[in-house]
């Protein structure tokens, strides 16, 4: 029966051409849409790496002051310190977690260059936003004597640059002139939030005069509230005449950053929804004239010996083969997408939404030929032999 | 073989009932060539699509090979119409999207057979009517006369043992009729019990029996 639906649907493939481009472009948009919510999804299933609940940012901005910036931060970070509701804080690099700033770099061992996010900051970030250490330690003060300037490293970055040796107290470079030393590594860290995919990064010490990263993150004790944040302000604004003093909240600013994320993914479904609607409702439009068209036929093979269960299925398989047609044209583009590594996801990513998108189709098909092909079964066969 | 009992058929819609048959009794013998005839609307399709199961009557018995048909499921009445009866229409109702061949093998698909057999039976059915070299051929391509045996082929494909041929020459110039007719007649020699409507009194006189209703009533 299969092969004699094949023969049917191939012998009207002219008829039924707009029908499988219809499918065909429904396919390729799903697959689309379910390659980014996979991608995304598979991230936010990855933990973050790091807490953020009680840190907040402080954003410094010396504006027109240009005289002894280094001096002034660190006399503002020692302030900061000495608050007894602070637990810790560290000096940051403007790319704090959920900020829209990304500073990159890469460095080379052995020939291989790895790409990522590099953090400048000091000794204190594993205090202030708890990253566990896999292996190794963090930098400290101490550290800056050495030949080497001290980093810590991701897992990912590890895995990328000394496959599966470990990287702990490997020099790596950066250029001609600067070496690192690698003293700890940690787990992941997605600095973007929970969307953000697990990419190679690095932790870099600040310099001793470093003068221009001036963000302090600040984990506080549970209940400070905003009285602290008012008084931290006047402080800062008090000691560093002329500067911008701003505090934002890690918690908050992670909302808004996965936001980002989430906006164009939600218009995304809406408009592949919409148009998922709009092949549903087209088919079913199709399927029902087809039906009517082919009352004759359908009495024919009642009288020929096809039950109504057969008639039934004959139309869904029907229309499962015209889906088939479409999803072989679309699996040839969208196979190109895993094969070729395009966009550098992972396959497995796209053969999910591969597969999640071959799903649809055929759930959408057949709930749109499900009433159709009921329709068709319950014509009397004396009927539709006679309407003909 | 075939035996209808004080059969009735009404139509009912909201307002109005029409009595399309009324107390029919007919015994078609195994092997015999029974033609009905009688004026349009006079209920001569009803009856054939009773006999061929394909309509339930609104009273009355039939019976197939001995057996009341009265409760028989959808699956069974589908069964014994793929097994034991060939369907030919005056419009042929061959499906214009298959070769002659796949419109031929039809009725072997709702059987277990493999593909080889059914075309092996599709070639042998093509080659008693005299269409061997049409089978690639299309419905669109085929005269009138080559469609009705087309659509013969596909009754006989089976190897039913009864054949219901609702004005098999209806659509058909006389010389091509009594080509059609010349099949039949060849079928029924076979072996086949052969019930035919016609509205053609020459025809009807070529066959074994005939029966003739008026406005839904047997009156011979």
């Amino acid at each position: 029966m299969l092969r004699h639906l094949f023969k049917l649907i191939w012998n009207k493939k002219g008829t039924h051409s707009l029908l499988i481009i219809e499918v065909w472009a429904a396919f390729m948009v799903l697959f689309g849409v379910l390659t980014l919510i996979v991608f995304n999804l598979r991230n936010y299933l990855q933990p973050i790496g790091f807490q953020y609940e009680q840190v907040w940012n402080l954003e410094l901005s010396s504006n027109q002051d240009t005289t002894e910036l280094a001096p002034k931060l660190q006399r503002a970070i020692q302030r900061v310190r000495s608050y007894p509701q602070v637990t810790a804080a560290s000096r940051m690099s403007s790319n704090t977690p959920f900020s829209a700033n990304q500073i990159g770099n890469s460095i080379t061992y052995n020939k291989v260059d790895v790409g990522g996010d590099f953090y400048y900051t000091d000794g204190e970030l594993a205090k202030v936003l708890d990253i566990p250490l896999k292996k190794g330690r963090w930098y400290a003060e101490s550290d800056r004597v050495g030949k080497y300037v001290p980093i810590v490293i991701n897992q990912v970055m590890e895995s990328k640059l000394f496959q599966n040796e470990s990287g702990l107290n490997k020099v790596v470079k950066r250029d001609e002139k600067t070496s690192y030393k690698i003293v700890g590594i940690v787990d992941k860290f997605k600095a973007k939030g929970l969307f953000m995919s697990d990419t190679p990064g690095l932790f870099q010490i600040l310099d001793k005069d470093d003068r221009w990263n001036s963000n302090i993150l600040i984990k506080t004790k549970p209940g400070t509230d905003a009285n602290f944040e008012a008084k931290l302000v006047k402080d800062m604004a008090m000691m560093l005449p002329g500067w911008g003093v701003e505090v934002g909240y890690l918690k908050d600013s992670r909302k808004n950053r996965e936001n980002l994320t989430l906006v164009p993914v939600l218009i995304f479904l809406i408009v592949s929804g919409f148009l998922l609607t709009n092949v549903a409702l087209g088919l079913f439009g199709v399927l029902n004239l087809n039906i009517a068209k082919r009352k004759g036929e359908i009495g024919l093979r009642r009288a020929m010996g096809a039950t109504e269960s057969g008639v039934t299925s004959q139309f869904l398989g029907e229309i499962w083969v015209l889906a088939t047609f479409s999803l072989v044209i679309g699996l040839i583009f969208a196979v190109q997408f895993p094969l070729m590594n395009v966009f550098d996801l992972d396959r497995e990513i796209y053969i999910i939404a591969i597969l999640a998108a071959v799903a649809v189709i055929y759930i959408i098909v057949t709930l749109c030929a499900w009433f159709p092909s009921k329709q068709a079964a319950a014509i009397h066969p004396a009927v539709a032999l006679h309407e003909e | 073989m075939i035996k209808l009992q004080n059969v009735e058929k009404v139509y009912r819609t909201s307002s109005i009932e029409t009595l399309a048959l009324n107390n029919i009794n007919i015994d078609v013998k195994k092997g015999e060539f029974v033609s009905i005839m009688g004026p349009s609307g006079c209920g001569k399709s009803t009856l054939l699509n009773i006999i061929g199961l394909l309509d339930a009557p609104s009273k009355g018995q039939i019976e197939i090979d001995g057996s009341p048909v009265k409760r028989y499921t959808d699956k069974h009445l589908a069964e014994l119409r793929n097994r034991k009866l060939g369907f030919i229409f005056q419009s042929f109702h061959l499906i214009n999207d298959l070769s002659v061949i796949d419109n031929v093998e039809i009725p072997l698909l709702y059987r277990n057979s493999s593909a080889k057999e059914r075309r092996e039976l599709a070639q042998e059915a093509l080659e008693k009517v005299g269409l061997s070299n049409r089978m690639k051929h299309f419905p669109k391509q085929l005269s009138g006369g080559q469609k009705q045996r087309v659509a013969i082929a596909r009754a006989i494909v089976g190897k039913p043992e009864i054949i219901l041929a609702d004005e098999p020459t209806g659509n058909l110039d006389s010389a091509m009729g009594n080509e059609i007719l010349g099949i039949l007649q060849k079928l029924n020699t076979d072996g086949a019990t052969i019930v035919m409507v016609t509205h053609d009194e020459a025809m009807a006189k070529k066959t074994d029996r005939l029966i003739r209703l008026f406005d839904g009533t047997q009156v011979s």
